[in-house]
Parts: C-alpha cells; sequence; structure tokens
C-alpha cells in the first residue's frame, strides 16, 4: 500500500472542512465578535469591550427585558421536561408492552404533529382557543365544563403555559421514539429472568428498564434544554415579535430578534442583537457542558 | 426438592397446531433432566411452560404435588438459567444475585448469607462487586446459576447454558454443573440442542422432536435401546449406519434380513411381529463394526475418506452392496484410501427398526460392550 501524504488528507479534508468554516464556525466567530462592538448614529461600528454587555446585564432599560425573557425560557423548558418527558416515557412505556394493539398506527398519530410545520400548528391551536370563534369553548361545554373556558393565550398569567403545552403536544413523538427505541433494545430475556424471580410490572419498569435507558433520558434532556432555549417559531407565529401580552411569552428568541431587527418603534441593533445571541449561545453551551462532563460521564451505557 | 409431574401437556398458539401434542413426564426427586432434540422440537416452549412464562394450553402440570398451571413463576419454586444468562446489566453481580431475595422481602443478613454461601460454591466471590460487562463468558454464566442457587429452589430449569461458551470452557463448566447438581441434590431439567452434552449431564434424557417425546431413558437405555429411527439417529456420534433391506426371515430368536444389493444378516433381535417380504431398516453404530472377520456377520467395502481422531480412525465405506457406512477403528492403524477392507460385526450389534420406524426389541443390548472389548483386545 502507498503511503498517504500529508497534502493527500488536507485536500481530502478540505471541502467538508472549508463548507463547515464558511457557514458555521465564522458566522459564529463573527457573531461573538461583533457584540464587543457598538454603532454609533453615522452607523459606524466602533469597539466598544463588554458595554453591550454591561446594558444588557445590568442597564434596566435593558437587562428587565433580557431577565424577564430568561425566566420566561426557564419556566418554558421545565414545563417540557415536567410536561413531554414523563408523558414521552409513559407513551414509550405503554407501545412497548406487548399485544398493543395498533402499536404502529398510534406511533404514527402520534408523531404526525412532530411533522408538521409550526406556523400551522401555532395557527390551528389559535383558532382551537380563540373565544370569539374556537371550538375548545363549545367542547368544553359539551362536557359541561364550560365555565371554566378562558382566553388562555390572552392572559398574562397563562399565555406562557399554554404555549408551552402547544409545543409539548407537537414535540411530544421525539422523547417518545427516542425512549421506546432504548426500551425495546432491552433484551426480553432479562425482563423474564426478574418475572421469574417475582419482580412486578411496576418493579420491572422502576429498577430494570428505566435504569438501562437513563442513558437516553439523558439525550432527551439536552435535546429539551437546546431546542427550547433556542426556540422562537411558535411564539412568533402565535403572538408576534412583542410576545404579548405584556411580554408574558417573551423568551430569549423573540427577545433576540426585536433586539437584532427591530419592532415597530424599537430600532434594530446588528450589535445589541450580536450580544443576546452570544448569551443564548453561554447558556446552551453551560448546559450542554454540564451535562457532558457532569452527567454523561457517569451514565453508562449498556452492553446487552 | 420437588418431583414434576407433566400429563398430557399441551402447547399450541393458533388453537388448532399443536407445537406440544400431549407431554407425559415424570421426574424424580434430586433427578437430572435433559431435553434434547433438533431445534423447533419444542423442547425450549416445553421448559418456557415449567418455567411459567408460556401459558398451558392443556394438561396438567405438578410441581411438588402442586398443581402449577396457572401460577405464576415466582409461586412455583423455581429458578432459571437463561441462555444469554440475562444479568442485569447496571446491577453488579451482588445485587444480581440480590434481586429476587430482595422481591421476595428476605432479612438483608440473609440475603448477605446466601449469597456468601453460593459465591463459594461457585468460586465467585472475588466477583461481587464487578458489573456483568467486567465479567467473561464463563463467569457470567456462573453469575447466572448462582442467581438461581441463592433462591434455593425446588426445581432448576436451564436453557441451553453451555451455547454461548467457547468449546474449551463448554467441557469445563459442563463438568462444573454436573459436580454442582451432586452437591446441591437439586431436581433439574436442562434443554439442549446437543446431544454429548444431554448423554454426560442426564440423569434421564428425554429425546424430542415435532412436539413429541421420542423417548425418554438413561442415556444407556437412548443408547443401547433406541426406540426408533429418530433417537437411533440423534443419539450417538457419528450417527447410527441406517440400511435398507426386506425380512428374509423371522422370529422371537432373530431375523434375517437380505439387504439391497443382495447381501444376507442375521440380527438378535425379537422379529416375531414381523412377517417375510415386509419393509426394515437394520441399524449399526460406527463403534460396533469390528475391522477384520472376528464378527459372525461379514462385510466387504472400500475406503472413501479417512478421518483421524487421534483415539481412533473414522473410515467412510462403500460396501458391495453400494450402501455407504462408517466405522470407527483403531487409530493406530493406517488405512490407505480405495483400499478394499473386510469388516464384520456380531448379530447382537444390531438394530432393527419396522417400516413405521419403531424399534425391535432387542436380545442382548449389553452384550455390546463385550464386542467391543474384544475388538479393541484384537
Amino acid at each position: 500500500m502507498n503511503r498517504i501524504a500529508r497534502w493527500q488528507i488536507a485536500i481530502f479534508l478540505a471541502p467538508a472542512l472549508l463548507i463547515y468554516a464558511s457557514f458555521s464556525a465564522w458566522p459564529l466567530l463573527d457573531t461573538l465578535g461583533l457584540g464587543f462592538f457598538n454603532t454609533d448614529e453615522a452607523g459606524q461600528q466602533h469597539f466598544a469591550g463588554l458595554a453591550n454587555y454591561y446594558k444588557l446585564l445590568l442597564d434596566p432599560q435593558w437587562s428587565d427585558g433580557f431577565w424577564n425573557a430568561m425566566g420566561n425560557n426557564v419556566e418554558f423548558f421545565f414545563i417540557h421536561m415536567l410536561v413531554q418527558n414523563p408523558i414521552g416515557l409513559l407513551l414509550a412505556a405503554l407501545l412497548s408492552l406487548k399485544g398493543v394493539r395498533f402499536a404502529k398506527s398510534y406511533q404514527t398519530l402520534l408523531f404526525l404533529p412532530t411533522l408538521l410545520s409550526v406556523v400551522i400548528i401555532g395557527f390551528i391551536w389559535q383558532l382551537i382557543l380563540s373565544p370569539l370563534w374556537g371550538v375548545a369553548e363549545s367542547l368544553l361545554a359539551q362536557v359541561g365544563l364550560a365555565e371554566h373556558f378562558q382566553p388562555w393565550l390572552g392572559e398574562e398569567g397563562s399565555a406562557l403555559l399554554t404555549l408551552a403545552l402547544i409545543s409539548v403536544w407537537q414535540f411530544i413523538g421525539i422523547p417518545m421514539m427516542l425512549i421506546y427505541a432504548a426500551l425495546i433494545a432491552i433484551p426480553e430475556e432479562v425482563i423474564e429472568a426478574a418475572r421469574v424471580e417475582g419482580a412486578s410490572a411496576w418493579r420491572i419498569f422502576w429498577q430494570i428498564r428505566l435504569p438501562l435507558i437513563l442513558p437516553t433520558l439523558g439525550l432527551v434532556t439536552i435535546l429539551t434544554y437546546v431546542g427550547n432555549f433556542n426556540a422562537f417559531d411558535l411564539i412568533y407565529s402565535v403572538k408576534g415579535a412583542l410576545a404579548g401580552p405584556n411580554y408574558s411569552t417573551d423568551i430569549l428568541g423573540t427577545y433576540f430578534y426585536r433586539t437584532f431587527f427591530g419592532y415597530q418603534s424599537q430600532i434594530g441593533s446588528p450589535t445589541m442583537g450580536a450580544a443576546v445571541a452570544t448569551l443564548m449561545f453561554l447558556v446552551i453551551l453551560a448546559g450542554v457542558g454540564v451535562y457532558f462532563f457532569a452527567v454523561q460521564r457517569r451514565l453508562q451505557r449498556h452492553a446487552f | 426438592m420437588a418431583q414434576v409431574s407433566l400429563q398430557q401437556i399441551r402447547k399450541s398458539y393458533d388453537g388448532q397446531h399443536d407445537v406440544l401434542a400431549g407431554i407425559d413426564l415424570d421426574i424424580q426427586d434430586g433427578e437430572f433432566v435433559v431435553l434434547v432434540g433438533p431445534s423447533g422440537c419444542g423442547k425450549s416452549t416445553l421448559l418456557r411452560m415449567l418455567c411459567g412464562l408460556e401459558e398451558i394450553s392443556g394438561g396438567e402440570m405438578q410441581i411438588a404435588n402442586q398443581r402449577v398451571n396457572d401460577l405464576p413463576p415466582a409461586e412455583r419454586g423455581i429458578a432459571m438459567v437463561f441462555q444469554s444468562y440475562a444479568l442485569y446489566p447496571h446491577m453488579t453481580v451482588y445485587k444480581n444475585m440480590a434481586f429476587g431475595l430482595k422481591v421476595a422481602g428476605a432479612d438483608k443478613a440473609e440475603i448477605a448469607r446466601r449469597i456468601r454461601h453460593a459465591a463459594a460454591i461457585l468460586k465467585i466471590d472475588h466477583l461481587l462487586e464487578r458489573l456483568p460487562r467486567e465479567l467473561s463468558g464463563g463467569q457470567r454464566q456462573r453469575v447466572a446459576i448462582g442467581r438461581a442457587i441463592v433462591r434455593e429452589p425446588k426445581l432448576f430449569l436451564f436453557d441451553e447454558p453451555l451455547s454461548n461458551l467457547d468449546a474449551a470452557l463448554r467441557v469445563q463448566t459442563r463438568l462444573e454443573i454436573a459436580k454442582l447438581h451432586r452437591e446441591l441434590k437439586a431436581t433439574i431439567v436442562y434443554v439442549t440442542h446437543d446431544q454429548v452434552e444431554a448423554m454426560t449431564l442426564g440423569d434421564k434424557i428425554v429425546v424430542m422432536h415435532d412436539g413429541r417425546i421420542q423417548q425418554a431413558g438413561t442415556p444407556l437405555e437412548l443408547y443401547q435401546c433406541p426406540a426408533n429411527l429418530f433417537v437411533a439417529g440423534f443419539i450417538g456420534s457419528p450417527k447410527m449406519n441406517l440400511l435398507d433391506g426386506v425380512v428374509a426371515e423371522a422370529g422371537g430368536e432373530g431375523v434375517s434380513i437380505s439387504l439391497t444389493g443382495g447381501k444376507t444378516v442375521h440380527a438378535a433381535v425379537d422379529g416375531s411381529g414381523l412377517s417375510v417380504g415386509e419393509r426394515v431398516t437394520l441399524g449399526i453404530r460406527a463403534e460396533h463394526w469390528q475391522a477384520g472377520e472376528q464378527g459372525s456377520e461379514r462385510f466387504c467395502g472400500t475406503v472413501n475418506l479417512v478421518e483421524h481422531l487421534g483415539e481412533a480412525n473414522l473410515l467412510y465405506l462403500t460396501l458391495e452392496g453400494g450402501q455407504d457406512v462408517v466405522l470407527r477403528g483403531d487409530g493406530n492403524v493406517e488405512v490407505t484410501y480405495d483400499s478394499q477392507l473386510s469388516l464384520s460385526a456380531d448379530a447382537s450389534a444390531f438394530h432393527v427398526f419396522d417400516r413405521d420406524g419403531q424399534a425391535l426389541r432387542r436380545l442382548q443390548p449389553g452384550n455390546l460392550k463385550v464386542a467391543r472389548r474384544a475388538a479393541a483386545l484384537v
């Protein structure tokens, strides 16, 4: 065999490296860099050190909105963790039971919303929940719960929760499929061994199956985290960039949008936007870092 | 410890086709029973029914004089060792062995005592804190057996436990399982497709085929008096030689059979039920041929192939009548290909099977040992 020369390695790596560098690495670095500049009235950019971050985190004119968005985003994430992932686990556990009729059909149906455009999802749910012509009120009336109907999307107290639940409804299929795949990978004989030893189905789930799918649950958690802190489209399609009422559904993505592009009376600022984007990047990086170094190292993938 | 009784046990998945068709079997207290047969014969299904992992479609199953048809596995007093070992991958060896006891609500001291005891028997004391993936195949096997032992079951069930081990380890583990059986005085039902495992381990061997028990008996009974053609072909290696022929003379004292190709052979079996002209199959094991002409029934053949096993040679011959047979000969004798060889056997060495493949009663089955020793001396 011929020895491979260094220039050959370089040539074969070049196309992928070039694409990755120009479309992923460079824009990221450029954004990080742009955050250290500010723009004067003439549109000139000047190096400003940490001034943008100082404004964002400490100047009440900016920081109130930023911390509000951050708090909402954390809430958005926790709702997903508390609702989406446990239900995904439950559905996966039910689907992986033996002899469930139409299991494949349920799987497809539950996964279907994930395939739909977020804009469509937002629009459909807006129509369903509309207090004027929405079907939700009359459906509740059918079961005698009409007086419990509220314009959930329009009230400050419930809008974020409602949007989070819509997002859960849409994306439930992803944790379900990942966990289902992990559950059916557990060899049948391991479960049978536990049955022979007298363990109940409940005990087998908590003490055998769940520990064996922990790596997948970790993966689902980090995917949810990244997805939620990057979220933008659902809020934008339902509530617009102002994320009303009164910014109660504002998350980092919509906050970034207003800062960067501007909205109504607010003038867009690429440099401030870059600073927001950098903070979002750091938040996600921190989360992923914690997962990789603290969690994933302790979880062991089990070879069966 | 307990005896097991199966009466007309049936298994059917669709209500029409029987996977198991009326199994009758009695297992004595402390007996080591091996279920053996080719894949698809129903042996694993029967074991899983004993275990409680498969429903019983019909019949009556008793363990320790208690009807267990509808009892869940845990209440049957059994423990199972799976083919893949089925250890819990996320638990240490200790926790693997403790799991069943914890489920049963045993207290900590008792669990520790039983695990120490089992670990000492199996020599896995030093592995207790390891995870299954840190163990070799043989060690996992021991842990799986240990997990069964700590539960102190009435009945041990083994599902092809050696099939995932390499050849050397298989022989060693086989010996250890036999030793373990003697130490624990346990009742064991053991499934395998390997007839050598069956012969070496079993007090009683149950040969199964097509969902039916073909024959149940001690290893020697099966070897000396196989009940039908299937058992004759299944037990013993190399396979028993089978030659087609028709009855020339029949009687209670013996049968004369004229083989295809013209040769007539006398076999010492009870032929009182046969009539002249009936088609039969003559059987003889490779090791019961004698090279030379000492035996009463003499043949001549051409050597096609020789396999050297060291202590013996397997000679593949074609007889004058055109039948292919295999002969187990002295390993020290050089045999050249295409050479003519005379071979013989005593009338008592033959098995005869009737048209339906059922064996006729052999008159002197035990004579074989003598014949074999004589052959070795010569």
